[in-house]
């Protein structure tokens, strides 16, 4: 087995295992913003972990995949930050040890040295 | 109890897939399914052969599911039509964000869809994913220009035009070759696995695309224009 086989098979593995982390952090989180958060980055990085090991298991794709890489870098946290947003204006309760909720401040007319442009 | 009833969910899936797994090695798949793997290609000169089969051999089907689709985004629009006297829609202006993040991928996303309909009869996928992808887009863009509207006239005058085109194509075949969605015989197939090749497949689903992604984008529209209910905001 060549080296760079090897690589990306152990690379993929450990994008699996992130992948996997992520999918447990969804059922054992308390409220939906920290499912969310631990969905999202795991997620991510498993993805990007995973891509990495095939382009190292077949360099002649590398390009197309870090076009794909890219591509999930960017919309991910994009549709979950659109989400969550949506979560949070809808009314959807944070868990019960939360100790700030910077979004309502910001959103709140008393937190007016608050930039949204 | 949940978890006994998802074991066994479970062996059923396991019992019901064990089932197929021996089939889909078995060479045969029945006269019509070997017909179109070993003809396919000749006949149409698509490398996708799903494609093939969708737009060619059961063309007129995919006529009818086109229709389909047309049918219930008119009868969604019909079902969440603002009522006199309901509050008008009122824009919350989006985050940042997602504002940077539209301008960024909107481009790209389109001409993913475009690339992934016009590629339909070379490349896995087709007019309907290809136009999903689309209308996605148009779904960020939405959500990120809560002030602006999307233009409804234009949108139907694109659907209806490639309707209109896909029934058009159908018809020169029924003239030049005889026969209703004809593809022999109405323009040249050219040479296998290039982009102008497999006859009149990929106007067919260059129409799909841009009919299938003006109407879902429609239907996301008319969906989110829908006054939220009581407490709802962003």
């Amino acid at each position: 087995m060549a080296a760079h086989h090897l690589a990306g098979a152990l690379l993929t593995l450990l994008g699996a295992l992130f992948l996997f982390l992520g999918a447990l952090g969804i059922v054992r989180m308390p409220d939906l913003y920290n499912r969310m958060q631990a969905g999202t980055k795991a997620t991510t990085l498993g993805n990007i972990l995973t891509l990495a090991g095939l382009a190292l298991y077949h360099p002649s794709w590398a390009l197309k995949i870090g076009v794909i890489a890219l591509f999930v870098l960017v919309t991910n946290p994009l549709s979950s930050h659109a989400l969550a947003r949506a979560a949070h204006g809808a009314g959807v309760p944070l868990t019960e040890g939360s100790v700030s909720d910077a979004l309502a401040e910001d959103l709140s007319p008393e937190g007016g040295e608050a930039v949204e442009s | 109890m949940k978890q006994v009833l998802a074991i066994l969910a479970l062996l059923v899936l396991a019992f019901l897939f064990a089932g197929l797994v021996p089939m889909a090695s078995k060479p045969g798949n029945g006269a019509v399914g070997d017909y179109y793997a070993t003809h396919g290609i000749a006949d149409n000169r698509g490398s996708n052969l799903v494609t093939s089969i969708v737009v060619n051999y059961r063309g007129l089907d995919t006529l009818g599911e086109v229709t389909v689709l047309f049918l219930s985004v008119m009868g969604v629009g019909f079902i969440l039509r603002r009522r006199e006297g309901t509050p008008k829609y009122s824009p919350v202006p989006a985050s940042p964000i997602l504002n940077t993040g539209a301008n960024l991928l909107f481009g790209s996303i389109l001409l993913l869809g475009a690339y992934i309909f016009v590629h339909g009869h070379l490349t896995p996928g087709g007019g309907f994913q290809g136009g999903s992808v689309i209308a996605s887009g148009v779904l960020l863009l939405i959500l990120a220009r809560r002030d602006r509207e999307l233009s409804h006239d234009l949108l139907a005058w694109l659907e209806s035009l490639s309707g209109f085109g896909y029934a058009l194509v159908g018809l020169v075949g029924l003239v030049v070759a005889g026969s209703f969605l004809a593809n022999k015989g109405v323009l040249p197939l050219g040479t296998w696995n290039r982009l102008f090749s497999a006859g009149v497949i990929p106007i067919i689903y260059i129409l799909i695309g841009l009919k299938v992604g003006a109407e879902l984008s429609t239907l996301l529209d008319i969906m989110i224009r829908e006054p939220a209910p009581e407490g709802g905001g962003h």
